[in-house]
């Protein structure tokens, strides 16, 4: 089995899909020759031709339109878009259009597009290259939004979001992208896009997150067992929709829960968890949730991006809060 | 024969020179085999062959400025057959092979972004990722409203321990209320959900009758207590005193008991007659060189007054020890008799939970106890000026049958200079 970064795992179910399915597209700015500028198309036009894997103008909203023609028509249609920070021209094609032509046409016509984006700091990059946006999509109806937060999730996600009927928004953390690497099967298997995934189990505090924050939750985890608090880390992995089962079953369980998200705490996908939780499981709950998250600022500028995100202290001491609430 | 032309390089540039060419006339060259090295405005780039063949001319020579699209190499490729797909050949600006100038800015090697700094590592992710079975049944941990948990917690009520007749099994408010009058009735009949109400509402639940608690005798230790302090206040003559010993010139890691130890054994080192035992009917004292101190230890069952002996001869360390087996011995309920007997004097550490002074109560035959408050920060003046200060607040309770104010009062300065020592 190949170990292959989370970038690598995208290129390689992308290279998949396009070998056993013609329909499949690849479309962006810089994708085809230069590979992306994170290099996620890395070799594909190469290997798929310049038909398949097309050079766009600079142009977003450009792209998710064409992207919609051609899904609506009968093409799967994968976009890049740059940054998640220039994703905004596309919001307009993406809510009123991609999101809703089904239902437009009663099921005539349906949107298999993939619009992926890198989303997220700790890069160092300038503004609107960090954002974490993905609630913005999760409250749309009609698309789902899919994070991975490793490189087998984002082979198996971005491979169900491809082959998916509806839109996708898959927003890759692009601070894990060559974070570190772990064996993928090429094998063209795809998650389900459903479910959440437990990261560790544990009995006293559920901690639910996505994205880039796995990493600094994973490590409060452990570092708080230490401390004989047993935390259980679900990733929500699909952000919507929500698999509520998962949450509320360990909720249930655990009578505690933090929620930790990079992005801006105010509207956040983690206020959709905590009122999934205040409806559905209130009277297992032992103690207030709590909300471990980016302020409500812009991402600041590279040099205060860590004090921005969420840290492992910041985790640590939500997941304490909540233990003794 | 096929005509090159300089390809527009991609930054909209009007011209670029040529810096140095990698081929000559004459020259067979495969098709994406770098001609030559041209400087644009920003870099150096090498522009690849378009066609495979011979070169037949070169229109320019190192150094030149050459227009775009101006004609550039002729090649020469047999009869036209075996013409490469000469779609548009690009030059390879984003990562050129061994530029053969150095350009003033090295170009990095491709780090993966072309914006801030990508963490890059071979670290295996070593994780396990789930996804649950759905399963249906409950977890058995009680459901209650939170207003709910919050009332019973603030009753002392345990819901673990509560059946829940609401709906789906909630705990309700009278179940809480049940529970809390009557702990033998729980689990009751089937009620409504216990409705919300604001926390100052008096519930509204049938009060059960009252239950006033049951007459039990004092036993064990609580009983040991009782005779001592009864004997006491019929016997002892109690006077007590209060000061406290400025500690801020402590050196840190100063062990706080076995300093307190320390100043009692100098308190009866200047006055050894607290260190004594009096009988009130031959209106006789026994003053002890060997002080034996009983130390005051709060249990669940009651006081538990073990004796740590001889701590005058005992340095800091070995009273520390000293205290960790009287420590381990009353949790582990081990303290003997034996080891209660004939204390000399007693020590009331009380400071580890509240109180700042006391009037600890002399058990006879012995003459004086201690009685410490815990460490705190206090104002205090010096030198006209205000600080703060940690302090331990003293208070000595004394037998005035046996001893005067005077001695208590020497006794206490005593143990307050000893304690106001760094270490």
């Amino acid at each position: 089995m190949a170990k292959v970064a989370l970038v690598e795992a995208i290129t390689m179910a992308m290279a998949y899909e396009m070998a056993h399915d013609d329909s499949v597209v690849v479309l962006g700015e810089d994708v085809g020759k230069n590979g992306g500028v994170f290099r996620a198309t890395l070799g594909l036009q190469e290997r798929f031709g310049a038909e398949r894997v097309i050079d766009t103008p600079l142009a977003e909203a450009l792209i998710a339109g064409i992207s919609i023609g051609m899904a609506a028509m009968g093409l799967k249609p994968i976009a890049e878009i740059q940054f998640s920070g220039f994703i905004y021209p596309c919001v307009d094609e993406i809510i009123n259009h991609a999101g809703r032509l089904r239902s437009r046409t009663r099921g005539r016509l349906s949107v298999p597009m993939v619009l992926r984006a890198p989303s997220g700091g700790g890069i160092h990059a300038p503004e609107h290259h960090s954002e974490s946006n993905e609630a913005l999509f999760a409250h749309m109806p009609g698309i789902r939004v899919v994070m991975p937060s490793s490189p087998q999730r984002a082979y198996g996600l971005l491979l169900a979001a491809i082959r998916d009927p509806d839109p996708v928004i898959f927003l890759e953390p692009t601070r894990l992208y060559r974070l570190n690497k772990q064996e993928v099967a090429d094998d063209g298997t795809a998650l389900p896009l459903d479910t959440c995934f437990v990261l560790r189990e544990g009995t006293d505090v559920t901690l639910v997150t996505w994205g880039a924050m796995v990493v600094e939750s994973m490590a409060a985890a452990e570092l708080l067992e230490k401390d004989g608090v047993s935390v259980e880390v679900i990733d929500l992995a699909t952000v919507s929709p929500i698999d509520e089962q998962t949450i509320l079953e360990s909720v249930e369980k655990t009578g505690r829960c933090v929620i930790v998200q990079e992005a801006p705490i105010t509207g956040g996908v983690g206020s959709e968890v905590a009122a999934l939780i205040a409806e559905k499981a209130l009277y297992s709950l032992e103690a207030p949730i709590v909300r471990v998250a980016g302020w409500d600022t812009p991402m600041p500028l590279f040099k205060l991006e860590h004090d921005y995100m969420p840290s492992i202290a910041r985790v640590s001491a939500g997941i304490t809060a909540v233990m003794e609430g | 024969m096929k005509t090159f032309n300089l390809p527009d390089l991609g930054e909209g540039l009007q011209e670029a020179e040529i810096v140095t060419w990698h081929v000559k006339q004459g020259d067979t060259v495969k098709v994406d085999q770098p001609l030559l090295s041209v400087e644009t405005a920003k870099a150096v780039v090498d522009v690849p062959s378009p066609y495979a063949g011979r070169i037949a001319k070169l229109y320019w020579k190192d150094g030149d400025i050459v227009p775009t699209h101006a004609a550039l190499v002729d090649f020469d490729i047999g009869d036209g057959a075996s013409a490469a797909p000469a779609a548009t050949p690009v030059p390879k600006a984003q990562a050129p092979k061994a530029p053969a100038v150095v350009t003033e800015e090295p170009i990095a090697e491709d780090s993966g972004t072309v914006v801030g700094k990508m963490a890059t590592s071979s670290t295996l992710v070593e994780e396990t990722a789930i996804i649950r079975k759905r399963s249906v049944k409950g977890t058995g941990k009680p459901k209650a409203a939170p207003a709910v948990r919050a009332y019973a917690k603030g009753l002392g009520v345990d819901l673990t321990r509560l059946t829940g007749t609401g709906k789906n099994d909630l705990i309700t408010r009278s179940d809480v209320d049940r529970a809390a009058s009557s702990p033998g009735a729980i689990a009751g009949s089937k009620d409504r959900r216990g409705e919300a109400r604001p926390p100052s509402v008096k519930p509204s639940a049938p009060l059960a009758p009252i239950a006033y608690g049951e007459m039990v005798p004092l036993k064990g230790p609580r009983r040991a207590m009782q005779s001592a302090m009864s004997k006491t206040r019929s016997e002892v003559a109690e006077c007590t005193i209060f000061d406290d010993a400025d500690v801020h010139g402590w050196t840190p890691g100063n062990d706080i008991t076995a300093r307190i130890v320390r100043s009692i054994v100098a308190g009866v080192r200047a006055e050894p007659g607290f260190n004594a035992w009096y009988d009130g009917e031959k209106v006789a004292r026994q003053i002890h060189e060997r002080i034996d101190l009983a130390m005051a230890v709060d249990t669940p069952e009651g006081l538990i007054v073990p004796v740590m002996r001889d701590v005058g001869s005992k340095d800091l360390a070995q009273l520390r020890a000293d205290l960790n087996v009287v420590k381990e011995k009353t949790h582990a309920r081990t303290v003997s008799p034996e080891d209660m007997r004939n204390p000399t004097i007693t020590l009331s550490n009380f400071g580890m939970m509240a109180g700042r002074y006391a009037t600890p109560v002399v058990v006879p035959p012995q003459v004086a106890i201690v009685g410490t408050g815990g460490v705190r920060h206090d104002v205090v003046p010096v030198l006209g000026g205000v600080e703060v200060h940690k302090r331990i607040p003293l208070s000595l309770t004394f037998d005035h049958r046996c001893l005067t104010g005077g001695e208590a009062c020497r006794f206490l300065a005593a143990m307050i200079k000893d304690l106001q020592k760094a270490q």
